[in-house]
């Protein structure tokens, strides 16, 4: 979360205008009687705590502001009506949730009180479970405005991240045009053989997707900036993720300059067994989650230790004080294997 | 007229049968041992590979079955050709002699190839596919030739001729879907809180970790009175028909240790099982 953090604490909202403005307008057109309830869906470091940064700002005492960051029980849930402010922002709604039987009554009683109060409440949702809980409780019925972050451009990406830096202060290393002067170029990958645990290097070729997608003339296409290439590169291996591209570019950045070959990716070989994907795919849609709820959801159906450490042992899942989260550089690897196996639907 | 036509057409039918002699032979042995290593490599590279697409499993399997009806077609036509040089109007002629007269002999095994011909192009079931055909259930390994090899949940392969299809209902569980529908049925005694044990088994089938759930996949939780007991019976899909009972045990396991916990007890009088140890959906 760290890239994402950054971006929302600095204040600026680059790339999401148009979700703002659906925000603004819903609750514009809120009546007292008929309060519009939104809900802000987005993948894991998807933008979310950049957009609640700013409704806050936007909105100041007329928000209640409240941060999920564990699974809560019914108990620890607040009583909104008696609060002065009209508007109840809930960041990480997927935590009124578990996986377990039972674990849905916190978000049957919120969802009552929700729909009985006269006040507007924002909530932000893990896209992953946003969409388990659509699938089995109909859960988009209790929002009227549903705004889902999309993935973003390059052109914003460089516009995010470049605004977080002064004028001229970075330096756009050039390692030499070969790569941006044509259409492809020929790396070597290493590629595990089929059926085997076997891995063997071999030439492949790489699209160069940004010179492709410009259909630029060959001799305009020397004109394409260094800089480009690299947002390009950042963009795709982040897949679109505004925290994860953010901290690439943190990691890939040494002294203020950055180069392609700075920028590194990492590659995954994926074998998990039935347990091992359930718990990831639970990880992957609660964002963080103790090793305690991950031991209820796994109630003696399997060895949860075993699994937490398998998952962790391939860099699928990071151990941040018993709390464990998806690794930033490995989410859209896991998030593909996951939809590949059925465990996201 | 006819009397003339005749004449041509018996000079016609006289094939040139080319002398049969030991390359002769060879070559056609070679052409089926060919045809064999061929379907055996394709069927060999496609299930594997289909076993690492995830959704898209039964679709690369679906195409096996063709791709071996193709090859053996181009063997056969490799060995009629090697053997008697026909001309195209006399490949016409002749097949249907030559089908008539060897079906006369091997009546079953044509009518098992016709049927074979009529899975691949029907589709009444696909390879991955869970069946039952007759009595037997199990999932659907090879689609060959002359028979459907059938792997049922006992772990024994069965082989059932694939003229079967014309004399036996066929019942496909998922229809080339990976997904499958599971019926899952738990008995309590009448008095107890039939709600509770509802919300418990819709909480225990959608938190599964073998359950897919959207609108194509659909679940739904239902309750029967019976005299002697209640029946709550939860129906879903498995994310993979490959789990089916892991799935079924898994939520019930779950649901009866909660149904403990609140007290829900099982009915004294248990319903005679249908279930004929795994062997069919349709007895579940």
């Amino acid at each position: 979360m760290a890239g994402e953090e950054k971006a929302g604490s600095e204040g600026y909202l680059i790339g999401y205008e148009r979700e703002l403005k659906t925000i603004a307008e819903a609750i514009e057109q809120s009546g007292s009687d008929t309060p519009s309830h939104i809900a802000i869906i987005a993948e894991p470091m998807g933008g979310r705590t950049t957009i609640v940064a700013e409704i806050r700002r936007l909105y100041g005492d007329r928000v209640y502001y409240l941060p999920l960051e564990f699974v809560i029980k019914q108990d620890a849930l607040p009583d909104f009506t008696c609060l002065v402010n009209d508007i109840i922002l809930i960041d990480n709604c997927q935590f009124l949730t578990t996986r377990v039987i039972g674990g849905f009554d916190v978000l049957d009683t919120f969802l009552r009180m929700q729909i009985t109060s006269k006040k507007i409440f924002i909530t932000t949702w893990n896209a992953h479970s946003w969409q388990y809980l659509s699938s089995v409780m109909s859960i988009d019925a209790y929002f009227p405005t549903i705004v889902a972050l999309s993935k973003i451009d390059t052109p914003v990406l460089k516009q995010i991240i470049l605004t977080r830096h002064k004028s001229g202060e970075i330096r756009f290393l050039d390692e030499g045009s070969a790569e941006r002067s044509i259409f492809f170029s020929v790396i070597h990958r290493t590629v595990r053989l089929p059926f085997t645990s076997t891995e063997i290097s071999v030439p492949w070729i790489k699209l160069n997707f940004f010179v492709m997608r410009s259909g630029l003339s060959r001799k305009k296409r020397v004109q394409i900036s260094i800089e480009d290439i690299i947002f390009e590169k950042i963009n795709r291996i982040s897949d679109g993720n505004t925290g994860v591209a953010i901290l690439l570019w943190d990691t890939s950045l040494k002294d203020n300059t950055i180069s392609l070959s700075a920028i590194t990716e990492n590659s995954y070989s994926i074998s998990l067994d039935t347990n091992e994907s359930f718990i990831l795919s639970v990880i992957l849609s609660m964002e963080s989650l103790h090793a305690k709820d991950l031991s209820a959801i796994a109630a003696g159906e399997m060895d949860i230790e075993r699994v937490l450490y398998r998952l962790v042992q391939q860099d699928l899942v990071i151990d941040n004080a018993g709390y464990y989260s998806i690794a930033p550089f490995a989410l859209k690897h896991v998030t593909d294997y996951l939809r590949k196996t059925r465990r996201l639907w | 007229m006819a009397v003339s036509l005749l004449p041509n057409v018996t000079t016609d039918l006289q094939l040139p049968i080319k002398t049969i002699d030991a390359n002769l032979v060879l070559y056609i042995v070679l052409v089926i041992v060919i045809a064999y290593v061929l379907t055996y490599l394709l069927s060999f590279i496609l299930v594997r590979f289909s076993e690492r697409i995830g959704w898209y499993r039964t679709s690369v399997t679906m195409i096996i079955p063709l791709l071996k009806l193709l090859i053996y077609a181009f063997a056969l036509y490799y060995i009629i050709i090697a053997v008697i040089e026909p001309s195209l109007t006399q490949i016409v002629a002749f097949s249907g002699l030559f089908g008539a007269a060897i079906g006369f002999g091997l009546k079953d095994l044509f009518a098992d190839i016709v049927g074979g011909v009529v899975i691949i192009f029907e589709k009444p079931y696909q390879i991955g596919d869970k069946v039952t055909i007759g009595d037997k259930y199990g999932e659907v390994k090879d689609i060959g030739i002359r028979s459907t090899r059938i792997k049922t949940p006992a772990d024994e392969l069965v082989s059932v001729p694939n003229f079967t299809l014309f004399s036996q209902p066929v019942t496909s569980g998922n229809a080339g879907d990976l997904a499958m529908m599971i019926v899952i049925d738990l008995f309590i005694h009448p008095d107890s809180d039939a709600e509770k044990a509802m919300k418990i088994l819709k909480e225990a089938l959608v938190t599964s970790k073998y359950v897919i759930i959207s609108n194509k996949y659909p679940y739904t939780v239902l309750l029967e009175d019976f005299p002697f007991y209640k029946r709550v019976r939860a129906k879903g899909y498995v994310n993979d028909l490959r789990l089916e009972f892991e799935f079924k045990s898994e939520v019930t396991r779950r649901a009866w240790t909660e149904f403990k916990k609140a007290g829900i007890q099982p009915p004294a009088f248990v319903p005679p099982s249908t279930d004929k140890g795994g062997q069919s959906p349709a007895s579940r």
